[in-house]
């Protein structure tokens, strides 16, 4: 088998993983601590790549310096949709929540249709078609920044949850939602904090991702599906488990086509899913929530 | 109530969400009036084509209005079309779900759908109810095959594109004294995507034409990412690329191509969007350069064409007349020249009127509508365009050509300075 090949799709893979990570950390936060499934998180990467694309319209900004806009914004979004939404709905059973969080999706993933239109973007950033080879292997540029400040992103979001007061609170409703009550814990401002973090994750990895794929309103639904898969794969709720799955999705996805047609890309992950629900269902990192 | 969300419970949820997804259509209110005959047009306008489905449905929508404007259907004592709106989302269940849904409401014929898996929904419900269904888009030589009574397609079938592929192909091959072509055919995993790729590569065995097919690489609708896709494509080393595409993934593609240095004489689709949107030369500027697309395109000399494209683009400023508003916009027509030659909104009447139809119109390539047995417009055709200088170009056939096609491309696209 051709060498040169399974490096460059191991390298474009794993670049790309640290996106899905990013993606996954969110969605794994807030699962962790809330036990809600964001279904709007595919819609709210949608925006974080809008943000994006509509400050470089207007601005020239590029899209790897505007992820913070595009993480605080999303976080306003986050913090709101949960207070407006999420925390009417937290003591629910599961079944309508997921009516509920479905209809967030929906909404923002239609306004996003109504406010930009339908038409694909894939704006001309700075970076968007540059590159770095290593002898023949082809390194994106845009790839491997996203693929850093990923990773730093989700440092920072670590060094938050660890150190910071509302971090520990966070950590602690998720632990232990009535002895954070009993011990003052405001848990209802926690859980928004949360819920715009994990928003604020996945409006940043948008950002990242605007110059390497089309920017249009239902850009978001493969990630959230796979993004799903990597947190099984990691672990519900393993903000490190994110990460490392994130990263096995993404080179898992890119080699497979070597070995199935491309339109199957998604057996993989899911295939990987499965075999991770039967074989060692709390995920590799062990899950605590 | 105590909750409790384990992982089994995640799993079924999120299969729940694909469910649930599915029933996001809006009902359009609807009020009956007198002198008004309904028709009804089933587009993708939200879900992975949205763009290509608003532009039909603007497409039908036009056809109505412009109609209306002339007097309404004079036979019927001057009656008004309205246009009921549907929207498939790309999906086949919702697609047939709002064709059931209009057809309640009244609709006397359906127009659409752009996708072949949802005209193979439609058309099939169609035939269940007794309702005349006119696909405006939608290739797959299957849909017709089936032997559907109330189902007529003015597009032209993927056979069609295949041979019309092959004899522009066998003149470029013939004119550039080039003996043989090696290629690799990408398609999307759509119903369309997949006929389309695997006729154009049934045409070229089955006339052994010297075009050798080195490897087919299907991906599904709506990627995000065809890097993996593309290093395969390279490490094959064709001299043109065949590609089946839409609209995102055309430009993803080109993009890869660029980053990954891929040298190429010519991509040339078989027939597909994605290559003559006014977006993707937006987008990818030189890079689009040189492009060639064997498609049903408009009729640039056309009076008709003139005429709706000038109101199409003074409606819908950026935008013009292209594949699929053109045909949205003749599939209308075919409909209004039925009820007006049938005098009734009776199914098996205007079937009868459908069925005699000799529709003059100069708005896309191809000469008069006109169907055969199965329902195929017999007179639908394809031009080869080819992007040059930025602007979409016919080339082929000589006598429509505003332009003589570059081949091979006389710049590799990753060395075009961008």
């Amino acid at each position: 088998m051709d060498l040169n090949l399974i490096l460059q799709l191991t390298t474009s893979g794993f670049l790309l993983g640290g996106v899905y990570s990013l993606i996954a950390l969110g969605l794994s936060l807030i699962f962790g601590v809330m036990k809600i499934i964001n279904f709007a998180h595919g819609a709210m990467l949608v925006w974080g790549m809008y943000i994006a694309f509509t400050l470089m319209n207007w601005t020239g900004i590029d899209p790897f310096f505007s992820f913070a806009v595009s993480a605080a914004c999303l976080f306003v979004l986050g913090y709101i949709v949960q207070r407006t939404v999420v925390n009417r709905i937290m003591t629910f059973h599961e079944s309508m929540q997921v009516i509920a969080m479905v209809g967030v999706m929906m909404v923002l993933e239609n306004m996003a249709q109504l406010i930009w239109g339908p038409d694909p973007h894939s704006p001309h950033t700075k970076y968007s078609l540059s590159t770095i080879w290593l002898g023949s292997i082809m390194i994106d540029t845009p790839r491997l920044l996203a693929f850093l400040l990923a990773f730093l992103i989700a440092a920072a979001v670590f060094v938050f949850l660890k150190y910071t007061d509302i971090g520990k609170s966070i950590r602690a409703s998720a632990d232990n939602r009535t002895g954070a009550l009993i011990v003052g814990t405001n848990v209802n401002r926690v859980y928004a904090v949360c819920f715009g973090v994990g928003a604020a994750c996945v409006g940043a990895a948008g950002s990242l991702l605007v110059p390497l794929m089309p920017v249009s309103p239902h850009t978001g639904f493969p990630f959230k599906l796979t993004s799903f898969a990597i947190v099984i794969l990691g672990g519900m709720g393993s903000l490190p488990g994110a990460m490392v799955g994130g990263l096995m999705i993404g080179v898992a996805e890119s080699l497979g086509t070597v070995f199935i047609p491309s339109s199957l890309k998604q057996v993989i992950s899911f295939g990987i899913m499965v075999l991770i629900l039967l074989l060692r269902p709390k995920g590799l990192f062990g899950g605590k929530g | 109530m105590k909750k409790k969300m384990n992982r089994r419970t995640f799993l079924k949820y999120s299969a729940a969400v694909g469910a649930t997804t599915a029933i996001a259509g809006v009902p359009t209110l609807l009020r009956a009036q007198a002198p008004e005959i309904k028709i009804a047009s089933i587009q993708p306008v939200t879900g992975v084509i949205s763009d290509i489905g608003i532009s039909m449905r603007r497409g039908n929508q036009m056809a109505v209005d412009d109609i209306n404007a002339r007097g309404g259907i004079k036979s019927m004592g001057g009656a008004k079309l309205r246009l009921l709106l549907g929207d498939s989302e790309a999906k086949e269940d919702v697609a047939r779900s709002e064709a059931e849904r209009v057809i309640k409401d009244g609709a006397v014929t359906l127009v659409g759908p752009f996708l072949s898996g949802n005209a193979m929904a439609i058309a099939t419900l169609c035939e269940q109810r007794g309702v005349p269904f006119v696909m405006d888009v939608a290739a797959a030589d299957e849909i017709t095959k089936k032997g559907f009574k109330y189902t007529f397609r003015v597009f032209p079938t993927t056979s069609k594109f295949a041979d019309s592929m092959l004899f522009y192909m066998d003149k470029i091959m013939k004119e550039k004294n080039i003996s043989k072509i090696r290629g690799v055919v990408t398609n999307t995993g759509d119903l369309f995507g997949r006929v389309q790729g695997a006729t154009f590569i049934k045409a070229l065995k089955d006339k052994k034409f010297p075009i050798e097919v080195l490897g087919h690489v299907e991906y599904p609708l709506g990627i995000q990412d065809l890097s993996a896709e593309i290093s395969k494509i390279k490490a094959l080393k064709p001299d043109v690329l065949f590609p089946v595409a839409r609209p995102g993934d055309a430009k993803l593609m080109i993009r890869e191509l660029y980053k990954q240095r891929v040298e190429l004489q010519g991509i040339i689709s078989p027939g597909s969007p994605g290559w003559y949107e006014p977006e993707f030369i937006r987008d990818m500027k030189a890079l689009a350069d040189f492009v060639m697309d064997n498609v049903p395109w408009y009729n640039p000399v056309g009076k008709m064409y003139k005429e709706v494209n000038s109101a199409f683009s003074k409606k819908f400023p950026g935008k013009y007349i292209d594949t699929n508003s053109g045909y949205a916009y003749l599939g209308v027509l075919v409909i209004a020249d039925a009820l007006e030659r049938a005098k009734s909104t009776k199914p098996d009447d205007i079937v009868a009127a459908l069925k005699k139809t000799y529709l003059k119109q100069d708005l896309m390539v191809g000469l008069a509508v006109a169907f055969d047995e199965r329902g195929d417009n017999i007179n639908a055709d394809t031009a080869m365009i080819q992007i040059i200088g930025q602007s979409i170009k016919v080339v082929l056939p000589d006598k429509a050509a505003e332009a003589k096609y570059i081949y091979p491309m006389p710049k590799q696209i990753w060395d075009r300075g961008v």
